[in-house]
């Protein structure tokens, strides 16, 4: 069966709603800002991308609040089948049990989420938490769409999420991944990545039932690839073979060539090796036909494990109205990058699909394939902020 | 398409083995999972063994012997398409606990990145793949209850989209772990020890890990 994607919204640092993200992208503003939320002085960087107004050590996680933006006023169906992407869920519980000794560190468990986002969400289907570290919500996706495709399920809600802690913020400094200005992927001067925070929810159907039901289809998830280098817990490969292999098998699942792809929503975190790494891939799939490719990571930051699921909706709103959003922060593309990225808009050719790409701690490589569909209504409400 | 169970390793707090081959390896007075390192259990060194976490250590054991028990061989210069799922009942709870306390030892201003790598769930695995040279998809699946069946559905899922022609699906607590090596049928040239379906009732009629192996290793002897 044929997997569809009938709703999808988002809680970004550019506010409430995919359209905001999107607006915020094409703009070329970024929405990174310094962080105030814990004392920054001891790390390399103090941007990061925050949603304005959750309340950090006080009452419901993090994640949580950003799931109650997300999910006010949606209705999803109940028998959908969660798949809950994130890589540290609620690990402020984690720190408050450990600074104010308030509440249990236990608390932290990822498998914990799932009781709570069913229960908002409602849904009585099987839930499981899937983590593969930033690859964790685009390998959801993936999962999701296969079972559809084998005829496992009708309907998944793929949720993803994960927040701006201190905890995470310093495990990424001692790492000496975070540039000190805002995030520039595919710069010349890149000097790392900012983290940021999101959630974001996409439902599946198989379209068999979509029709049924007379949802709008807002695109496909037509093929889907996974791989992982076997080189390196935190660094990328040199030789870029790990992801060349996740997109040659995302090709293969959507039964496409590579000609068929008319725009690449990176990884692009805005490390040295990440963005070398994706275009040394692109280079080589591609034969150097040059193609837009950009990163919305100048914009919100490196969402973690919301990362991929943030990036299908973004690229399905480029395939929609065909033009790739500017790389925000870019002003001097690497040499590598050049003629591929801009920090203008770019065209994107008619009757082409997207491909995603994302890459992760442990050496972890995914790439979806997305084709648009009929439905020009995106957003199941309009954005709020 | 049919999916079987080719191999599975096993270890618990009493000694390890493997179920297809009929191995099983009592501890004697001293040693564990401690010092399983020493039994050439590896068919290469692992480099940085020691600065893993038990968990960590714990799954590379028994892929292993997973591994072992399917009959694949894997050196560092010849890497696999082969997929690994894992589980666990905490996630990754300690390592976050051993960072955090070690970060605030340090006055809230240095940590240790090699305690942060840890704090993935998925980095366990990651530490096999990277091991064992697989080159296929790399998860961490969880779920309050039944999360070994879980992880049985997750792989059948990839094998059965051609995620990968082979799947390691397994859990690994800090005193036990099993893994099982899974494969599409036909496809996959090597011994079969069951369908996935009559693995999947086992592990749901066997919640406990001993119970499990003994039902396993019945079913492997009677085969013969």
């Amino acid at each position: 069966m044929k997997p569809v994607i009938v709703m999808a919204d988002m809680v970004t640092p550019y506010g409430r709603g995919a359209d905001a993200c999107w607006q915020g992208l094409l703009g070329g503003k970024t929405a990174l800002s310094r962080v105030t939320r814990f004392k920054t002085a001891a790390f390399h960087s103090d941007y990061a991308g925050i949603i304005d107004g959750l309340r950090y050590h006080d009452g419901a996680s993090l994640v949580m609040q950003m799931m109650e933006l997300l999910f006010e006023g949606v209705v999803i169906p109940e028998d959908a089948q969660l798949l809950l992407a994130t890589t540290k869920g609620e690990i402020d519980l984690l720190e408050q049990s450990m600074l104010e000794q308030k509440g249990d560190a236990a608390d932290a468990i990822v498998s914990r989420l799932v009781g709570k986002v069913s229960g908002l969400t409602k849904t009585t289907g099987t839930g499981l938490v899937i983590s593969a570290a930033c690859t964790s919500s685009a390998a959801a996706a993936a999962q999701a769409a296969a079972m559809i495709r084998t005829g496992h399920a009708d309907c998944v809600l793929v949720v993803a999420c994960d927040s701006i802690t201190e905890f995470i913020f310093s495990g990424f400094s001692t790492l000496m991944a975070l540039d000190s200005e805002p995030a520039r992927p595919f710069d010349k001067n890149r000097a790392g990545l900012n983290v940021g925070e999101a959630a974001a929810y996409a439902l599946l159907m198989s379209e068999e039932r979509a029709t049924r039901e007379n949802r709008p289809v807002l695109g496909t998830i037509a093929g889907w690839g996974l791989s992982d280098d076997a080189n390196h817990m935190t660094g990328p490969s040199r030789e870029s073979e790990g992801l060349i292999l996740a997109v040659s098998k995302a090709l293969a699942s959507a039964g496409i060539l590579p000609d068929d792809v008319g725009v690449i929503s990176a990884h692009g975190t805005g490390t040295l090796y990440n963005d070398q790494m994706e275009m040394r891939a692109f280079r080589a799939v591609f034969r150097d036909a040059t193609r837009p490719v950009y990163s919305i990571k100048g914009g919100i930051g490196h969402t973690m494990g919301a990362a991929g699921l943030v990036e299908m909706i973004i690229a399905f709103h480029a395939l929609r109205a065909r033009k790739a959003p500017p790389t925000v922060n870019l002003k001097c593309p690497d040499d590598d990058a050049l003629g591929w990225v801009s920090d203008h808009q770019q065209p994107v050719r008619e009757q082409t699909v997207a491909l995603v790409t994302n890459a992760g701690f442990s050496g972890v490589n995914t790439a979806l394939v997305l084709a648009h569909g009929e439905s020009s209504e995106f957003s199941v409400r309009p954005a709020l902020a | 398409m049919i999916i079987s169970v080719r191999g599975i390793g096993w270890l618990t707090q009493e000694g390890y083995g493997c179920i297809r081959s009929e191995l099983r390896q009592a501890y004697e007075n001293g040693e564990g999972a401690h010092t399983l390192l020493k039994k050439d259990i590896f068919s290469h060194p692992f480099k940085n063994f020691g600065r893993l976490d038990t968990i960590s250590k714990m799954t590379a054991y028994g892929v292993s012997l997973a591994l072992q028990d399917s009959g694949i061989e894997y050196s560092p210069l010849r890497k696999q398409d082969i997929g690994i799922v894992g589980t666990n009942a905490e996630g990754s709870l300690q390592s976050d606990i051993e960072y955090f306390r070690d970060y605030l030892a340090g006055g809230r201003t240095l940590s240790r990145g090699n305690l942060f790598i840890y704090t993935l769930p998925s980095s366990p695995l990651g530490e096999a793949a990277i091991h064992f040279g697989l080159l296929g998809p790399v998860l961490y699946v969880a779920k309050e209850r039944h999360a070994l069946t879980a992880v049985l559905d997750t792989a059948e899922e990839m094998l059965l989209a051609s995620d990968a022609p082979a799947m390691l699906a397994g859990a690994a607590e800090a005193d036990e772990a099993i893994f099982f090596v899974l494969a599409r049928d036909p496809g996959w040239d090597r011994p079969v020890l069951c369908g996935l379906e009559e693995a999947r009732t086992c592990v749901e009629a066997n919640p406990d890990l001993r119970g499990l192996i003994r039902k396993f290793s019945g079913m492997a002897a009677r085969k013969g």
